[in-house]
């Protein structure tokens, strides 16, 4: 049998003494979360408010003369420009279409991989991983390689030049963003579908109801807000993405805020006022999104796992099973394999004009990059190592954080749930500048050891940074999952908040913390923007490297790079989620998770 | 608890473990032999040199913007000399000695190269040509000057001056050939495809030419030259009226406390080793038009080039108004 609790609901009858204690025990909570709070400001609030603040006190970094003077003009500015109000209607339109559509693919593809016993399962399950392991920029490089009008798919005849054309405006953008960010709703809705097993859908099916009956009136309830946050999140991603920004996006002349506020600090002097206003709108318009969520959902959550759940239900071994596995390799291919062909298609040619021949095709891009010793070795080297240090304090901050944000109450959550949604959506590139105006311009703040501008350590500083609100999404969403039970029950049996933490929470949640693990580690290899501003002194990390070689028509180079940095880092990731997974045992299939 | 503190302690040390030693120089650019430049200074002389390369030209000028007046680099190395004498305005880099200059054999072409106000000191030259796409365009109808390209509009790329410091010379040099309204016209009737008017390197405008829907396109000479060593089906033609030099800068920090390694490094760069380091390879900027004296352009790279000198004075004081007219005539 299944507990679910429903907060806000479970004390209307509670006694006045035990509201007391419950109320001191949230403040002392609340109190205890301030200095981690204060860090979370630290890393991502101040940057922020650096850049954000400019559109109001244009002088503040000013060469000459730097003053707190307010002057709103620069705001009122890019408010009224018609390419500022064109890039926000255009931001807003691609943000809410290209969720909805990331969000139904995701949800779909989580539900049939979770639900049916699909045939070339291994073909099938890792895909959303290694989608999300491919950086949005390779992405966008690799369609515009796929799709313009002298590209790969126009050489091989697939498609005419008109239709590639075509694919420049925002029907391409939706279609490469839905593409490129299911696997976002795929892991949240996935995860919920794990966290709630087969006991009410099999009620209902013992009721009478018919499958669709069922997937409507008990899993599409049980997985609204899986789903709002899916919504949520891949909205965010989009308005704060700038891989496709500045290339399907800038071809179709489909102006975003992202490449707005590019164009405003690429520059020498930077255009700091317009870009802290374009930053302000962009934040505004997550903030007001996280806000609606909060009002829509503002009756709770369901609190699905207890020490006593059931497994989930069986997958189907029916015959649907096929097709369905027919339409998940269809979409694997698409999102996955096409892209990645045209990468690796790139990586074994000598030059893009004459395209496929054989007489083109080398190896000379791979060996130059797995020789020993080169500028591109070293990026590689140096990238593993940012990224494994990053996910490992950023899952260990976010676990703390989420733990002590849990233990305080639905208000506190909501709040930094909301502000974790908030900053997902601030540029890199925003980021990486304001890093760059506290540890190098502002008093107080430079010349500290550790982060210290110029240094790996602010590198990596801001990678946690930006890393953050993924691992505080992800822990947290698992965390709400958690009935409140447990850890009463082991609060009685005398353990204190970190032996709780260890032996209760962090064993039924280990899966999401890995997850958050593995999810900064990738990222963080391919993180483009602050990767390019806090550029370490010592040499380039990966990212940089790739979009420099890029630029300078070495194409076959980066994406011979790419490639096996994606096969290396896929590997790695692979590798430790294939290890631990086999080393947790949550008593699936057992009826036991105790 | 013991755990926590264990994990904790593991990623501190992880970071502090990641404290890089401070090399001597530290130089920005955005060219692609200067790492190897670096290489052979360090192996020659003992002094390191750290090597930061952001992406485009622009992302370099922002970063070095945002550093304000707290630069970290000592030298910055970069195409165009409207921005540097920006930069010198600014108090963020300093005038290159006499002394250094002077002990430069420059060429002719390099004596006309350097600034009065010596906000850089020029180490080598290019300049923006016709790039043509010779499986596009038959050979009877390649264009041979700017007016020309009127007969392709809408097929021609173009970068855009404010993500590329050759593409603003080229910009203002085209302001100063054609008179400022003259070249807006000019231009208004030729990039008539936006998408095509605003890449952020040559790179992109080479990729535009060879399987996109460019056939023409407004880029650095060297980055074509690259290109047609590596057998891509694109053709250099220089315009009839003229070319302005498009200078590689280097420039000093107006706060390097390191003046005696940089004068090392300048003497280096100008010497032999140091010429053979900067056409080492095949990449783009390798294809310099040298400006020292007894130093040949690499293969058959064309030198004699109808150059004109740009008005640097008036490209600098223009420099905000023009690129923020072709940003929101092009760009946005």
């Amino acid at each position: 049998m299944r507990v679910t609790e429903t907060l806000g609901a479970a004390g209307g009858a509670s006694a006045a003494p035990t509201l007391r204690r419950r109320g001191g025990a949230r403040w002392r909570a609340a109190g205890a979360t301030l200095p981690i709070l204060a860090v979370f400001l630290l890393l991502i609030g101040l940057p922020l408010a650096t850049v954000i603040g400019q559109s109001v006190f244009p002088d503040l970094f000013a060469l000459r003369n730097p003053s707190f003077a307010f002057n709103p003009a620069p705001l009122i500015h890019a408010l009224s420009t018609r390419w500022a109000l064109q890039s926000l209607l255009h931001s807003l339109e691609l943000g809410m279409v290209a969720a909805l559509t990331s969000t139904a693919l995701g949800a779909g593809y989580a539900i049939l991989t979770v639900r049916f016993a699909l045939p070339l399962r291994w073909l099938i399950v890792p895909v959303p991983w290694l989608v999300f392991l491919m950086p949005s920029y390779l992405k966008a490089l690799a369609w515009v390689l796929l799709m313009m009008p002298g590209g790969y798919l126009v050489q091989l005849g697939v498609i005419p030049p008109d239709t590639a054309r075509g694919f420049f405006s925002l029907g391409g953008l939706v279609f490469v963003h839905t593409l490129s960010l299911f696997p976002l709703p795929a892991f949240i809705v996935g995860a919920a579908l794990a966290g709630f097993g087969g006991e009410l859908e099999e009620a209902a099916r013992l009721s009478g109801n018919s499958p669709f009956a069922i997937f409507r009136k008990v899993t599409l309830p049980l997985l609204a807000p899986a789903l709002a946050l899916s919504l949520i999140a891949t909205f965010a991603e989009v308005l704060s993405d700038f891989g496709l920004a500045a290339t399907i996006a800038h071809q179709a002349r489909f102006g975003l805020l992202t490449y707005g506020i590019y164009t405003a600090v690429a520059d020498y002097p930077i255009d700091f006022p317009a870009a802290g206003a374009q930053a302000l709108i962009l934040l505004c318009l997550i903030l007001a999104a996280v806000f609606a969520d909060r009002m829509l959902r503002r009756q709770g959550q369901a609190r699905l796992i207890s020490g006593r759940s059931r497994s989930a239900r069986p997958p189907s071994r029916g015959p649907w099973r096929w097709p369905v596995a027919g339409i998940a390799l269809v979409v694997a291919t698409l999102a996955l394999w096409l892209p990645l062909a045209a990468i690796a298609g790139r990586a074994f040619t000598a030059t893009l004009g004459n395209g496929l021949a054989v007489a083109n095709f080398t190896t000379a891009n791979l060996t130059a990059v797995l020789s020993y010793g080169t500028d591109a070795n070293a990026a590689f080297l140096d990238s593993f190592g940012y990224a494994l240090v990053t996910a490992l304090a950023a899952s260990l901050i976010a676990l703390i954080l989420a733990a002590r944000v849990e233990a305080a109450g639905t208000g506190l959550r909501g709040a930094v749930l909301g502000l974790a949604i908030g900053t997902v959506a601030i540029p890199g590139i925003v980021l990486g500048f304001g890093y760059i105006l506290v540890w190098n311009r502002l008093p107080g703040f430079t010349g500290w050891p550790l982060p210290h501008y110029g240094r790996p350590s602010l590198l990596v500083t801001g990678y946690i940074a930006a890393s953050l609100p993924y691992c505080l999404i992800v822990i947290l969403t698992a965390l709400g999952q958690l009935s409140p039970s447990l850890d009463a029950a082991a609060r009685l049996s005398g353990h204190g908040p970190m032996a709780r933490l260890m032996r209760v929470t962090l064993p039924l949640i280990l899966l999401a913390v890995l997850t958050a693990f593995l999810l900064t580690f990738i990222r963080t290899i391919f993180e483009l923007p602050i990767s390019q501003l806090l550029i370490p002194l010592k040499g380039s990390p990966l990212p940089p490297l790739v979009v420099n070689l890029f630029d300078h028509d070495e194409d076959g180079l980066a994406s011979a790079l790419s490639l096996i940095s994606m096969l290396a880092a896929g590997g790695v990731a692979g590798t430790l989620w294939i290890i631990l997974r086999r080393q947790l045992t949550f008593g699936r299939g057992t009826g036991d998770r105790s | 608890m013991k755990t926590w503190k264990i994990t904790a302690l593991a990623t501190v040390l992880a970071s502090a473990a990641a404290l890089p030693a401070m090399a001597d120089i530290v130089m920005y650019d955005k060219l692609d032999f200067a790492k190897d430049v670096a290489a052979a200074f360090t192996k020659k002389t003992g002094i390191k040199v750290d090597v930061v390369q952001p992406g485009s030209t622009g992302e370099l000028l922002g970063k070095i913007a945002a550093e304000g007046d707290n630069p970290q680099f000592d030298v910055v190395w970069v195409d165009g000399s409207a921005v540097l004498t920006r930069m010198l305005e600014n108090g963020v880099v300093r005038p290159v000695p006499e002394k250094i200059l002077k002990q430069v054999p420059f060429t002719k072409l390099g004596e006309s190269l350097i600034p009065a106000n010596h906000a850089f000191i020029p180490t080598g030259a290019s300049t923006t040509a016709i790039e043509v796409g010779s499986k596009k365009v038959a050979k009877a109808d390649w264009p041979h000057g700017w007016a020309d390209l009127a007969r392709f509009k809408g097929a021609v790329a173009a970068k855009d001056p404010n993500f590329s410091g050759p593409a603003y010379q080229w910009l203002a040099g085209l302001f100063q050939t054609n008179g400022v309204e003259g070249g807006k016209k000019l231009l208004q009737e030729v990039l008539t495809s936006k998408s095509l008017a605003s890449f952020s390197s040559g790179g992109k405008i080479n990729k535009a030419i060879l399987t996109g829907d460019a056939k023409i396109g407004i880029n650095q000479d060297s980055s074509i030259i690259a290109k047609m060593r590596k057998g891509e089906p694109v053709q250099v033609i220089y315009p009839k009226e003229g070319s302005v030099a498009l200078p590689e800068g280097l420039a000093i920090s107006a706060k390097s406390k390191h003046m005696a390694e940089v004068e090392k490094f300048i003497a280096f760069v100008f010497s032999k080793e140091g010429q053979a380091a900067q056409s080492g390879g095949d990449d783009t900027d390798m294809y310099y038009i040298p400006v020292v004296k007894g130093i040949k352009a690499k293969g058959d790279r064309p030198t004699d080039i109808n150059f004109i000198q740009l008005d640097d004075k008036a490209a600098a004081a223009h420099e905000t108004a023009w690129k923020q007219w072709y940003r929101d005539t092009f760009v946005r």
